[in-house]
């Protein structure tokens, strides 16, 4: 394997020397090169998803306690509670101050540092180079920059919760004037930008490993739609991304240098003063905090997308090993991811119904939102039709697909509603939000996540996961993930808003007390869920039934390489002879027709592949 | 255990504004046309996983999709969607054109300010003074203009208004900090108030009671009690007690008058570029 991963190397230019010295000295390779600062796009794949696994476990952390509050107000934590301090808790009780940290921190984790980075971090790195047949990323060093700025940022936004004052506390959209000042606000924004430009430069590699790297033979449209799907992503990363780094940058010149860029003029501060503003200077002029909305969104709603997307392809992939059936319309899946993308990028202003921004501009992204309706449609319609007729292995990886088809359908209608800018001026900044956004990014994209994480577990670790345990974890996931965040959607209906830290207060949100306490029962029973996935996922390490080179029969270039591939990847040559859903082909005697198996030797090179 | 439907249309609280009774027929259309689609597509689905479950000597097609196919369930949801998006624009103009605001039998004005709700009645004269930011401060959040002698008569209310029922009520929204968001889940309405601009509500409600103003926009740690109430009263008993708070604005002004002391510096003092003031902190 060392002699033709060494040829390998040779063959391209940049790593020479470094992958030269990497084979010939193996046993003097350090630790820190080799599993810190490595440059082998599956060791920081395995990076970026232990992150972010670690963060799933904080944001949840957080979560739970934003339940708590919700539906036992005033009452301690348990377990919890006397450990907390006294600035975040009184008798072990969450404060209204540390209520609106943990609401901003809680989607400040999930998004930047979950499944941003397990979706583009984890996936793109881990599925890129294997899925189109090559050795590592185009620039394995940027590469391991970008993943390296995430702990950064990470531990950046973190400390905020020790500074004076507090963490962030303005909603994870951190809108301005309530963000423009404070510490945590800028650690906040320092955290961010750093992490944006982890995705900037993850972006950049993932584009140009997929434009120049592809094996012998492979076409655009010869890559798996998880590879397609990526790769668009990486273009919203790419220019999304710098918008939100100058948005963040805007706002940190405001908050350090008083520039007034989205603070208006003769603003009070909470203490009935008068902001410190250079807009205070002369009476014209003054920011605009509406400005603020419109870079944020600019990005953020591309990256609702970015979140989502790479997820669709990994599903897509999953369903169609999992029916022995070739993708419904694989075009058309191509095809629609490109349109979403698009859209995604002239939709933001849906977020600012309410902004105070003109009506008319209210009707232009009413119409091209509701229109983003018309590609999603094409692909749960093409998903349908790739199960239609197939023969479906219910694997843990297949039924966390199908439950995201399922969970994204109810995300995507609920999300009809808020197109509607007569309906958004109702429900906006409600709970039915809340129930959105969750059935799109929890039921979308981690169901996805879970999917990819079970169905490349073999190849990243060598090891299978536990069957039984992964069937457990999913189904205790999906029940309780929708008893918990369909009642969101009553709730909301019922006018009850988000990021308030005691309902109560309100007459008419009194009635909705019980159910707020149903909602947090189940949402305690989904995060103690997770410790199986991670119990499975950590036993089987050690104790999993050893992986063969391609345990699930399926067609792509990844289960080519050899069980637990070393650094360099691949023990042969790789050419590509066909798409990557020739499943129950007429070619081949089985269910099944990988991508790298030549034409003339069909059944004799399949049966040896299958010995490994 | 409690009262719980799996109908969200249930949870609606009572809607007593004109357009509350259309913007609940318009989320019924929505709900009814998603709960179908979305009752297709998992039974769909369901039956796919029950019928094309593997199991011995059962096979999956060798297909790679159909163009004519894509093409109808591509138009479908186009047609369907689209179709809704231009049919609510309607509504949407309604609620939020500027042009389509009818004539207001009332105009007020309601800041936002950490965690309070303030609004502004016309007062004896029936005219709101005029108002600019420079004159804002501490005393003065409406920034009413001080040499304008309608501001003079005009009466601020905090927490708790009123307003009379079947009158067109034009809101005149902003706030003195951060962004706040005015809310009325009765009369279906919320708009965000923006400082440093003046955005235009309007409603009309038809019920007499008690509703409840919320905020809907984060706003800080005391963001959740920034909770207002407004009596909807009829027209007779709005006036009754409009004309009470005029007399008794009248008696502060008149005492004032008698007894003349500069109540209110701060105009001038905020006029002053308030950056200088603060810059010798920096």
């Amino acid at each position: 394997m060392s002699a033709v991963a060494t040829q390998h190397d040779h063959a391209h230019v940049g790593t020479h020397d470094e992958s030269h010295a990497h084979d010939h000295a193996h046993h003097s390779v350090s630790f820190i090169r080799k599993y810190i600062f490595s440059t082998d796009h599956k060791t920081i794949a395995k990076q970026f998803l232990a992150t972010s696994m670690f963060f799933l476990l904080v944001g949840g952390a957080f979560a739970l306690f934003i339940r708590w509050q919700l539906a036992y107000p005033g009452e301690p934590i348990p377990l919890v509670g006397k450990w907390l301090p006294d600035s975040l808790v009184s008798n072990g009780a969450v404060q209204p101050g540390f209520y609106t940290q943990l609401v901003t921190m809680h989607a400040t984790v999930m998004i930047f540092f979950v499944i941003i980075p397990m979706a583009t971090g984890a996936f793109a790195n881990f599925c890129i180079p294997l899925m189109i047949g090559t050795d590592d990323m185009a620039m394995p060093t940027v590469n391991m920059v970008s993943f390296w700025l995430v702990p950064i940022a990470g531990l950046t936004i973190m400390s905020g919760f020790f500074v004076e004052g507090g963490t962030a506390a303005a909603g994870w959209t951190n809108y301005p004037p309530l963000s423009a000042s404070g510490t945590g606000h800028m650690l906040w924004v320092i955290g961010v930008f750093l992490v944006g430009f982890s995705s900037i430069l993850g972006g950049m590699n993932y584009l140009a490993t997929t434009l120049n790297k592809r094996a012998k033979g492979m076409r655009m449209f010869d890559m798996p739609l998880t590879v397609w799907a990526l790769f668009i992503t990486s273009i919203l990363q790419v220019l999304g991304t710098p918008v939100l780094a100058s948005a963040m940058s805007l706002l940190f010149v405001d908050q350090v240098f008083h520039a007034g860029i989205f603070i208006p003029e003769n603003l009070l501060t909470a203490n009935g003063g008068l902001y410190p503003s250079g807009a205070n200077v002369g009476a014209g002029g003054g920011g605009q905090p509406v400005l603020w909305q419109h870079l944020f969104w600019f990005y953020s709603h591309p990256a609702v997308y970015i979140m989502i997307v790479p997820i669709m392809g990994v599903v897509s992939d999953i369903l169609a090993t999992f029916a022995r059936k070739a993708i419904f319309g694989y075009k058309a899946m191509v095809f629609a991811i490109m349109a979403i993308a698009f859209l995604g990028f002239v939709v933001w202003g849906h977020h600012m119904f309410l902004s105070g921004m003109s009506p008319l501009l209210g009707t232009t992204f009413m119409l091209s939102t509701i229109v983003i309706a018309v590609p999603s449609s094409i692909k749960i319609f093409n998903w349908l039709g790739t199960v239609w007729k197939g023969n479906i292995h219910f694997t843990t990886p297949n039924l966390n697909a199908l439950g995201f088809i399922s969970t994204f359908v109810c995300g995507g209608l609920s999300g009809v509603f808020m197109a509607i800018g007569p309906i958004d001026v109702y429900i906006h900044d409600t709970y039915f939000i809340v129930a959105h956004i969750h059935y799109v990014l929890f039921g979308g994209s981690l169901f996805g996540i879970f999917a990819g994480m079970y169905y490349w577990y073999p190849k990243m670790f060598g090891k299978m996961y536990n069957e039984t345990l992964g069937k457990f974890h999913f189904f205790l996931t999906f029940i309780t993930f929708n008893l918990c965040f369909f009642p969101m959607h009553m709730i909301g209906v019922g006018g009850h808003m988000r990021r308030i830290y005691d309902p109560y207060v309100y007459e008419f949100l009194k009635p909705f007390q019980p159910i707020n306490q149903f909602i947090t029962i189940f949402a305690i029973a989904m995060g103690f869920a997770q410790l199986i996935l991670i119990f499975n996922l950590l036993w089987s390490l050690k104790f999993g039934r050893k992986a063969p080179r391609n345990p699930w029969r399926a067609n792509t270039l990844e289960w080519a390489a050899p069980a637990h591939p070393g650094h360099g990847n691949f023990d042969r040559d790789i050419t590509v002879y066909r798409g990557p859903y020739e499943f129950a082909s007429p070619e081949s005697k089985r269910d099944y027709l990988p991508q790298w198996i030549r034409p003339a030797h069909i059944e004799q090179e399949t049966a040896v592949a299958e010995k490994h | 255990m409690f009262d719980f439907s799996w109908n969200m249309l249930t949870y609606f609280p009572p809607g007593i504004s004109t357009y509350s009774e259309a913007h609940d027929d318009l989320f019924r259309l929505v709900y009814w046309i998603s709960a179908a689609i979305f009752l297709l597509v998992q039974l769909t689905l369901v039956v796919f996983i029950f019928r094309y479950r593997a199991r011995p000597g059962h096979k999956s097609i060798y297909y790679h999709g159909n163009n004519v196919v894509e093409f109808v369930w591509t138009l479908a949801p186009t047609v369907l969607f689209a179709g809704l998006g231009l049919y609510s624009d309607e509504m949407w103009k309604v609620m939020k054109y500027s042009s389509r605001i009818p004539t207001p039998d009332m105009e007020i004005d309601v800041v936002g300010q950490a965690f309070n709700w303030h609004v502004r009645y016309p007062g004896g004269d029936g005219i709101l003074g005029k108002r600019h930011a420079r004159y804002r401060s501490a005393q003065n959040l409406f920034g009413i203009d001080p040499t304008d002698s309608h501001g003079k008569d005009d009466i601020v209310m905090t927490g708790e208004f009123n307003l009379p029922i079947n009158k067109n009520v034009v809101v005149h929204l902003s706030s003195v900090d951060v962004l706040h968001s005015y809310f009325l889940p009765n009369f279906r309405i919320k708009q965000d108030a923006v400082p440093g601009s003046w955005i235009e509500v309007w409603h009309n409600g038809t019920k007499s009671g008690k509703y409840e103003l919320a905020c809907a926009e984060l706003c800080g740690s005391g963001h959740y009690a920034m909770r207002a109430v407004l009596n909807m009263q009829s027209d007779a008993d709005f006036a009754k007690w409009m004309e009470g708070k005029i007399t008794a604005k009248k008696a502060v002004l008149a005492a004032e008058a008698a007894n003349p002391q500069p109540v209110a510096p701060a105009p001038a003092e905020a006029a002053a570029p308030a950056g200088e003031h603060h810059g010798s902190s920096h």
